[in-house]
């Protein structure tokens, strides 16, 4: 089939719409009147609530902060070294998150339907797959919520060595692997499905893997 | 609250442009119900976005930009839900035989099914192709390079082709 065969067949799409009276505005919902309803249900939107729920997380994340900088200047001696440490480190993964959350909210600003498909559906994917690399960060703190109730005086304890440490490690090991390893590589992977299955999740994965799409696309080969 | 004149201006648009619309949420929706959920969609963010329109490109390039993207989110909010798509949904009244090879409507209805099986991104292209765009403003419309464009209608149409013929 040639071009303008191709094309001619496209043209007479129109002329089948016309003739199946599908394009009748009545039938198709293109009442103008129906808009105000449809404003106040669009207010509504997916991305609006998305909007007010990271505002809201946003908003818890800086309550913790708070909380943990308020222990961490409060602590701040060498008898509560470990406590310290462990108190500072979480909260600035949790600073880190915040920051992340925030940018987030600014990408929701900046979706712009009127924008290049490739920039709009870019930020759409990419505003949803970040759920994914904020959640590998906080993995990484995991760790330290194993420390904080170290002191000097436990490490002279052999009881300490034996069970206090080997958990750390084993922490330490898990969220390091887990960062690593929370990418959409591994989506189809049992241990992946079972950790993060929610639907919630899987349009996450689905979105990384249309950022990929959209990559390629991008590329002229 | 706008007036009964923009409305009225706004309707007309619609109207001239309503079976780009259709086609595009064809294209992306093969369930029928969900299908007048996205033309509805389409028809409101054009609205909501004709109010920021600047001029700055071509209206019918703002309206491709808007109603594919629009038809892309959701379809990929869908997708999950999306069923296997028909011959037979896409025209409901089967009629007019063409030169012998089949009839008009197969015809249409073999190339609607090729467009939705492309991918999101090919199929944008395809569409804003069999809708004779230039170039230049498939390139404004999707963001990416003249020549990526042609380089990728080349090949699309290469799989066209041979679909048509294994048929």
């Amino acid at each position: 089939m040639e071009d303008s065969e191709l094309k001619k067949l496209w043209q007479s799409y129109d002329q089948k719409l016309e003739e199946a009276r599908i394009l009748n505005m009545q039938s198709w919902a293109l009442n103008l009147k129906s808009f105000e309803i449809l404003q106040t249900q669009k207010a509504k939107s997916k991305l609006n609530s998305l909007k007010w729920l990271k505002l809201v997380i946003i908003l818890a994340g800086v309550v913790w902060v708070t909380i943990l900088l308020f222990l961490f200047f409060k602590s701040l001696s060498y008898q509560n070294i470990f406590f310290t440490t462990s108190v500072g480190i979480i909260a600035l993964f949790n600073i880190l998150a915040i920051l992340l959350y925030i940018r987030h909210i600014v990408l929701i600003y900046q979706i712009d339907n009127s924008e290049n498909v490739i920039d709009t559906q870019t930020k759409l994917a990419t505003l949803q797959s970040s759920t994914m690399n904020t959640g590998r960060i906080l993995w990484l703190q995991m760790p330290f919520y194993t420390t904080f109730f170290y002191s000097p005086a436990l490490l002279n304890d052999s009881k300490f060595w034996l069970i206090s440490v080997p958990v750390t490690l084993l922490f330490t090991f898990f969220s390091i692997w887990l960062y690593k390893n929370i990418n959409y590589q591994n989506t189809e992977k049992k241990w992946f499905k079972i950790l993060f299955g929610s639907p919630e999740w899987t349009s996450v994965n689905k979105a990384i893997g249309f950022l990929k799409e959209i990559e390629d696309f991008k590329k002229n080969l | 609250m706008t007036s009964a004149a923009e409305q009225e201006e706004f309707l007309k648009l619609v109207e001239d442009n309503k079976a780009i619309i259709y086609k595009i949420c064809n294209s992306y929706c093969p369930n029928r119900n969900d299908r007048q959920d996205l033309a509805q969609e389409i028809v409101y963010q054009l609205w909501k976005s004709g109010k920021a329109f600047s001029g700055q490109h071509k209206f019918s390039t703002w309206m491709y930009r808007v109603a594919l993207n629009v038809a892309i989110s959701f379809y990929r909010k869908r997708k999950s839900t999306v069923q296997e798509i028909s011959l037979g949904e896409h025209l409901p009244e089967p009629e007019d035989k063409d030169d012998g090879t089949g009839t008009m409507e197969e015809n249409i209805n073999r190339l609607q099914q090729f467009i939705s099986e492309l991918k999101e991104l090919d199929r944008a292209l395809m569409i804003l192709y069999l809708e004779e765009k230039t170039y230049k403003e498939i390139s404004e419309v999707l963001g990416i390079t003249e020549t990526n464009v042609a380089t990728k209608i080349g090949r699309i149409k290469e799989k066209l082709k041979q679909k048509f013929l294994q048929n």
